[in-house]
């Protein structure tokens, strides 16, 4: 009996103390409620007055807007060369919306990889939106400085995209493969990328809605963008003179000032 | 008496919640001496723990990296090598598959501002994208690793324990990789023991320091030997590598690389980034009456540095200070 009273208020002791050495709370630091010392999350998050808003993009070929798709024969508007691309794949990131009050929200961990093969991935969805007005939006064509020497990331950054140089550090921003008469070898390949100096290809957007949108809990508005993949030839011309690049420098500046010109806002929804 | 043993498991469980006294009776943690250069990995978002390191450690040695699971990295970065290949100019990949640039040792990494001996990776944590997907090395893919790692249940439960990640992604396995090479320290040489006053060089020894830091120590600086530039020292008139200058296009950087450190250098042979020279004294011979003169060449060199052969023996005698015999033996970097 002397054991059972000197066990059971120890075993009651050891619990309490145990629980309280993982502080339960809400963990996620966007929740009103969140809490700092919590280690746990017990599922109490809350997120009043926040939306979402789907950043919706489209693909097209050349001013008239003609359609574009892969693994179908494209005439260029401009320099005339015949082009099937196989991989059309390019980074935005870094979203902010602008409020009515003239302040900007900025979307956090805000990475995405659009891919013409995966229908699903042009459609970039802004979460924890905060209720309220929005005037003009902001983003970044290309992966930041600051993600390309930070080490490992994660998600549309993780190195399993294969969207990333491993012998000179650096993410491949744009990448444009497929086939064309037009160049000697048959084919292209254009990967572009380049964050620092005279070989910097990133590039941040603005544009205003001229219009208001209004973002809920219960309404998730749509910001609609297109990309006109012709644009890429812009200043470089026919594939007829090179059809391969590989690495950061003042062609692939070029490719990408011509092509990130080619990334419009269409409306709002 | 029960009374007092309550209040005392009272005062010690208050104590266990307090972080700053669980990290002080961490047995595994990060550790070099103080007259080592400022440490550049920041650990902040990978701190150092058992979990993370033993992981760390079978991804080292797992052959599961290479497309026909026969090369891992300790294939060409063995402990008894001091972390380098082993002996070999160029390292073997997959099939056989010659690499280009010789293996360099992964000892003290974690001061090194940058990786490869052009410096084309700038930071440790991505630095295992490049033998892991090149085609001469480990020719797998990221993908491909990331789903046979997966397919592993055991190596889910470590990605678990160490990163609280459900699932393998290639963040937390780089960040493993990272923890391992990072434990990897040299500290324990010849000369460290006399840096830390626990022994004496010979009359060699000293006379061969002396003249390292007249005549080597302005580019093989510091406590590791090494201020991690990139220079050209003479090796060709005509780039085949063009080095650095393949990082930056920069015709000014053709035919330099990446001064490297010399700890463990009398085991790490073949030298140079091709691994031409076999011996020390063939660098040394080199660097006395071998320089080439080209565009690039470093100022430094453009008399070569001139050495006696007793000068040079003295040299080579110093240089043997530097291997760290415990390195090759500590158990726990091995399997």
């Amino acid at each position: 009996m002397k054991t059972i009273k000197f066990f059971i208020p120890l075993l009651v002791m050891g619990t309490i103390v145990l629980s309280s050495c993982r502080k339960e709370g809400c963990t996620d630091a966007t929740a009103v409620n969140y809490n700092e010392e919590a280690k746990k999350d017990d599922g109490s998050c809350e997120f009043v007055g926040q939306g979402a808003v789907t950043v919706e993009m489209s693909h097209v070929w050349g001013m008239s807007a003609a359609p574009f798709d892969l693994n179908t024969e494209l005439i260029h508007p401009m320099t005339s060369d015949t082009m099937t691309y196989s991989t059309f794949k390019y980074y935005i990131s870094n979203f902010q919306l602008k409020t009515a009050e003239g302040t900007w929200w900025t979307h956090p961990e805000s990475y995405f990889l659009v891919d013409h093969s995966a229908p699903a991935s042009l459609n970039l969805s802004l979460s924890g939106v905060p209720e309220g007005n929005y005037t003009d939006i902001r983003y970044t064509l290309g992966v930041d400085s600051v993600r390309n020497v930070s080490g490992a990331q994660s998600g549309a950054l993780s190195t399993t995209n294969g969207m990333f140089w491993s012998w000179s550090t650096g993410y491949i921003m744009v990448k444009a493969e497929g086939t064309s008469p037009n160049a000697s070898s048959g084919s292209f390949s254009f990967h572009l990328g380049g964050f620092s100096g005279a070989n910097n290809i990133v590039t941040t957007k603005e544009h205003s809605f001229g219009a208001t949108l209004t973002v809920t809990k219960s309404n998730s508005p749509k910001v609609m963008l297109s990309t006109n993949a012709a644009r890429m030839f812009h200043n470089y011309g026919s594939i007829s003179a090179g059809s391969t690049v590989h690495m950061p420098g003042a062609t692939a500046a070029s490719l990408a000032d011509g092509f990130y010109g080619g990334v419009n806002f269409v409306g709002i929804q | 008496m029960s009374k007092l043993i309550y209040i005392l498991l009272g005062v010690f469980f208050l104590f266990s919640c307090r972080k700053d006294l669980i990290e002080n009776i961490t047995p595994f943690e990060f550790n070099a001496p103080d007259y080592f250069p400022t440490l550049h990995y920041s650990f902040n978002n990978n701190e150092v723990t058992q979990e993370k390191f033993d992981l760390g450690k079978r991804l080292f040695f797992d052959k599961l990296l290479s497309s026909d699971n026969t090369i891992s990295c300790e294939s060409c970065h063995a402990q008894v090598h001091a972390f380098a290949d082993h002996n070999v100019a160029l390292s073997s990949g997959v099939e056989g598959r010659l690499g280009f640039r010789n293996s360099p040792t992964l000892a003290n990494l974690a001061w090194s501002p940058s990786f490869m001996w052009d410096g084309g990776v700038n930071h440790i944590e991505i630095f295992s994208v490049a033998p892991i997907t090149d085609s001469t090395e480990m020719n797998e893919t990221m993908q491909n690793v990331i789903d046979k790692l997966n397919a592993d249940a055991s190596y889910v439960q470590q990605f678990k324990e160490a990163y609280g990640v459900n699932e393998v992604d290639d963040q937390a396995m780089f960040r493993a990789l990272t923890v391992y090479m990072m434990m990897i320290v040299s500290d324990e040489s010849k000369y460290d023991k006399w840096m830390k006053g626990k022994t004496s060089f010979t009359q060699e020894e000293s006379a061969g320091k002396d003249l390292f830091e007249q005549k080597c120590s302005s580019c093989h600086s510091g406590a590791l030997q090494t201020d991690y530039s990139f220079r050209n020292n003479g090796l060709d008139a005509v780039f085949t590598d063009l080095g650095r200058g393949r990082i930056t296009l920069e015709e000014n950087d053709y035919g330099k690389f990446k001064v490297p450190s010399l700890r463990n250098v009398a085991l790490t042979y073949p030298y140079m980034h091709d691994g031409r020279f076999f011996n020390l004294r063939d660098v040394l011979d080199h660097y006395d009456e071998g320089i080439v003169a080209s565009e690039t060449l470093d100022p430094l060199l453009t008399s070569g540095i001139p050495m006696t052969e007793e000068e040079k023996d003295a040299i080579a005698a110093f240089l043997e200070t530097l291997t760290d015999y415990e390195l090759l033996n500590t158990y726990w970097l091995n399997q």
